[in-house]
């Protein structure tokens, strides 16, 4: 039942409804199109960056020239031609720093056509005007938000960042980084390349020589952040490459929930996206970083859509410290990505979260990587994938534990489920095991839900089908209620199905 | 990825390019590397009748009664061979063409070999037996083809036992027609300097049912590659497999279950146990092709680390394109489980004898898809003098 349920809905979701295709007509400046050192130097000149920042990313643009494609994926794509692209994109209007009310109206637009709302007072009183929607309430129902402050990213730069002044009260920084490296640039300096280097990958490479902005986030020792920060990151210009950077610092004992979703408007050509996102937690820090990827996925015949390369990664550097990744893929023509954490600090942990979805012909290759370093070090790894249409949807994770990582732990469940006989669901697990006190578990099949759970919902009258479903349903809401309401409602739409069905 | 790279001396002597981990499937064992040194083909060796019967008694299924086809250092042996009613040609079977660096290395070296045909059910058990004597460092190979004709049944044992320092490259070909149903145990016990690289290409008719255990526990370095692909519908292939390793032994195994046609069932069971430096590895690929509907493949694989020093690696892969299957795999990796030991010892038993019982236990599962009881038995004392000796040390 559950699983025709799914399968129905799924089918209904289909690419060509994507709801953001929009475009926003807007004029922009452009960075001549193509990639050099000049470009790079633009760059970092538009930015106002210090010299040490412009050094930085030529040493990455050098490196980059003599690194690779990553082909070991399994996606393909046309070659994509790097001198082809603009590297740099910005709404005119937004020539010199502004505040809200000076934003050009057709930004804002924007975003409260996409349901992200930068007026704070509005999201305070949670009352909205007429005809501005918001995404929990398509039936025109009003809802109140929570309160989450946004920053938002319209192509290569951030347009506003809400709650500034409060989040100041709580000596939380949290601004775009090209902000942050005038404001605070001996903390950039300091972590920026300290979890993915200049060199780490060719698109992590290609990041940090051309990335124009993205989100900067430090908690101070023993804070947590009294709210849900949130980046909203939109492409819109033509032929653009969205290359933002996020940096995210929890210090000793720090907390700090974080979100980020994207759009792009429906375009024929391909665009493409190589973010990176480096966060660091040290002692008893804990960082929660969930997406809702929903970048434009092309056509139901793979024309246009988003490449979505990205580079994830986590450092558990303090002893105790946590961080935690959750995402939901929908979107994208080709999804590249591994959010990992390094287990350094002893007793650390890491989580990831992952439901991913494909339809139409979208190719998704993503997992996580989680390497133990540090002792008693512990993680969790939970994949659903969902393929459709024409789709290939593949989970390519590692799990590593060091010699020194004694009494290691790791639990990995991933879960298929194909819809149609085109379409393709692939589980390639690394697990590499160096300690014998290390304990790895890897799972793929569904029967391994507990016999003591599944005994007790079926002698309340639950069939196996059902009973399988409120299990794993329970598990994911847990999850799912770390996400703040305003992604509760888009994702609920788009998980609750899915989970009941991969549970096949 | 294709580097160019200077030929080493062991790629200079076989007259081919070796893998390494580079290549993705030799991330964990680096062919090139490891094979450091040249073994040059066909070398003479004195061969002492002594010798050899001496290995074929340390055989474990030496005191059971086999049909015996028996290969020493690299040639057939007639005079230590016992194979009255059964039909075979001797001489290499034409080269399927695949490739795979482990049949190009075969090759290389010329192979000895033989194409052995069961024509209807043979209730006996055929050994194919290779002896590596005590000598110069060198290579051998073979390459055999067993074909069970349709709605036939055959047993096949392979024992792989040596002496000295040498790389041995086996290729066996298995085709189970029709209905036919194979069973095949396989003994890797070589010397502890040797390297043993094996490549096994099956394939199953309709209705064909294969039932296939190895035990890898000699050699210092072993790679054994297995394909098995889905030919006609409703057959049924169990493939097991156990580690018993320890010192600075490695072994790999990668294995391909090629669905190629609907209403098929695979299950893969492999069970690790390593002790000391050892390192095992385990990668497995389960393929489900796009009409291959109904498939239902298993795979798992577990290890047991005896050693703080001990490795396991494990790559188990689902590739799938059809929507009406069952598939899954188990991955486990750990030590001894405390409590279980804490039960045992509460009983009064030794923490040496619990542990072993548990280790026993943890590989008895690999040992019963093994059919035959007399070969069954043989391969629990084999584990049993393994772990045995173990304690003793």
């Amino acid at each position: 039942m559950a699983d025709q349920d799914t399968i129905e809905l799924v089918k209904t979701i289909e690419v060509d409804k994507y709801k953001y295709g929009f475009e926003t007509d807007i004029e922009s400046d452009y960075a001549p199109k193509g990639l050099n050192e000049d470009i790079v130097r633009f760059i970092s000149d538009k930015k106002g960056e210090p010299q040490w920042m412009l050094d930085w990313r030529l040493e990455a643009y050098r490196s980059w020239l003599h690194m690779e494609n990553p082909t070991w994926a399994k996606v393909s794509f046309p070659k994509i031609d790097y001198q082809d692209l603009y590297y740099y994109a910005a709404p005119k209007s937004m020539a010199a720093p502004k505040s809200l009310d000076e934003i050009d109206p057709k930004l804002l637009e924007t975003y409260a056509k996409l349901g992200i709302p930068l007026k704070e007072q509005e999201i305070l009183a949670g009352v909205r005007k007429q005809g501005e929607k918001s995404m929990l309430d398509d039936d025109g129902n009003e809802v109140i938000t929570g309160r989450v402050a946004i920053d938002a990213v319209f192509d290569s730069v951030s347009v506003v960042t809400t709650f500034k002044d409060e989040l100041k009260k709580a000596d939380v920084i949290f601004c775009s980084i090209s902000e942050a490296l005038r404001e605070h640039p001996d903390l950039v300096k300091q972590y920026l390349g300290s979890v993915v280097p200049q060199g780490d990958n060719f698109y992590a490479g290609l990041n940090s020589a051309v990335f124009s902005d993205g989100s900067f986030v430090y908690v101070p020792p023993g804070v947590r952040c009294p709210m849900e920060l949130s980046t909203y990151f939109r492409m819109n210009a033509k032929n653009t490459g969205q290359f933002e950077r996020t940096l995210i610092i929890a210090d000793k004992g720090a907390y700090v929930s974080y979100l980020e979703g994207c759009t792009a408007p429906t375009r024929e050509e391909s665009q493409l996206h190589a973010a990176v996102v480096e966060l660091i937690a040290h002692e008893d820090a804990e960082i929660k970083y969930s997406t809702v990827q929903n970048w434009y996925p092309g056509d139901a015949e793979g024309k246009g859509g988003v490449y979505n390369f990205v580079t994830k990664r986590g450092d558990c550097r303090g002893a105790r410290s946590k961080i935690s990744w959750t995402q939901v893929e929908t979107g994208s023509a080709i999804t590249w990505k591994y959010p990992s954490v390094i287990l350094r600090g002893d007793s650390s942990r890491g989580e990831f979260y992952s439901i991913a979805i494909s339809n139409g012909k979208q190719q998704v290759d993503s997992g996580t990587k989680m390497i133990h370093l540090g002792k008693n070090s512990s993680s969790r790894i939970v994949s659903k994938g969902i393929a459709a249409g024409r789709s290939d949807n593949t989970y390519r994770g590692l799990v590593s534990a060091h010699r020194k990582a004694t009494y290691a732990r790791n639990f990995t469940q991933c879960d298929s489920l194909l819809i149609g006989d085109q379409c393709g669901a692939h589980t390639v697990p690394y697990i590499e095991s160096k300690t014998s006190t290390a304990q790895f578990e890897h799972e793929a099949t569904t029967s391994k839900i507990s016999d003591d759970q599944m005994f007790y919902c079926m002698s309340r009258g639950l069939s196996q089908e059902e009973a399988v479903a409120l299990i794993v349903n329970g598990f994911v809401r847990d999850v799912l209620q770390q996400l703040p309401m305003e992604f509760m409602a888009e994702t609920q739409k788009l998980i609750g199905i899915s989970l009941e069905g991969s549970v096949g | 990825m294709n580097i160019a790279l200077i030929k080493t001396p062991a790629e200079e002597a076989f007259g081919i390019s070796l893998p390494h981990r580079r290549m993705e499937e030799w991330r964990w064992t680096d062919l090139r590397a490891r094979i450091d040194r040249p073994y040059p083909a066909h070398q003479n060796t004195v061969v002492a009748k002594i010798d050899v019967d001496r290995l074929i008694a340390s055989s474990p299924f030496a005191k059971i009664k086999t049909h015996r086809i028996v290969f020493v250092n690299g040639s057939w042996d007639q005079a230590h061979s016992n194979f009255t009613g059964l039909t075979f040609e001797m001489g290499v079977p034409t080269s399927s063409a695949i490739d795979d660096p482990l049949i190009h290395l075969n090759g290389a070296i010329e192979p000895a070999g033989l194409t052995l045909r069961f024509e209807s059910n043979m209730d006996v058990l055929v050994e194919i037996m290779h002896i590596t004597t005590k000598g110069a460092a060198r290579s051998m190979a073979l390459r055999n083809c067993i074909e069970v004709a349709d709605g036939a049944s055959a047993t096949i044992i392979e024992t792989y036992l040596g002496e000295g320092d040498y790389v041995l490259s086996s290729v066996m070909e298995f085709e189970i027609g029709l209905g036919a149903r194979l069973d095949r145990v396989k003994v890797e016990h070589e010397s502890a300097s040797a390297t043993h690289l094996s490549h096994v290409v099956t394939s199953l008719a309709k209705d064909a049912k294969l039932n296939e255990f190895t035990l890898t526990s000699g050699g210092a370095l072993n790679r054994q590659n297995g394909t098995y692909t889905f030919v006609g519908e409703n057959a049924d292939a169990k493939i097991a497999g156990a580690y018993l390793l320890n010192n600075k032994q490695h072994a790999d195994t990668r294995l391909v279950v090629d669905h190629a046609v609907p209403h098929c069932t695979s299950r893969e069971t492999f069970k690790c146990v390593m002790d000391d430096h050892a390192r095992g590895i385990f990668q497995g690929k389960v393929i489900v092709r796009k009409h291959a509907q109904k498939t239902d493949g298993k795979q798992s694989s577990h290890a047991l680390l005896l050693s703080e020093f001990a490795e396991f690696d494990a790559k188990p892969e689902l590739e799938i394109y059809a929507d009406d299957v069952v598939c899954g795999h188990g991955a486990t990796a750990g030590d001894i489980n405390l409590d279980h030991l804490f039960y045992l010892r509460s009983r009064g038993i030794p923490e040496a004898e619990a542990k072993s019982l548990l280790i026993a236990a943890f590989v008895g599962e690999a040992f019963d898809n093994v059919v035959h009881d007399g070969l069954r038995d043989a391969l629990v004392n084999y584990a049993a003098n393994w772990l045995q000796v173990r304690k003793n040390v």
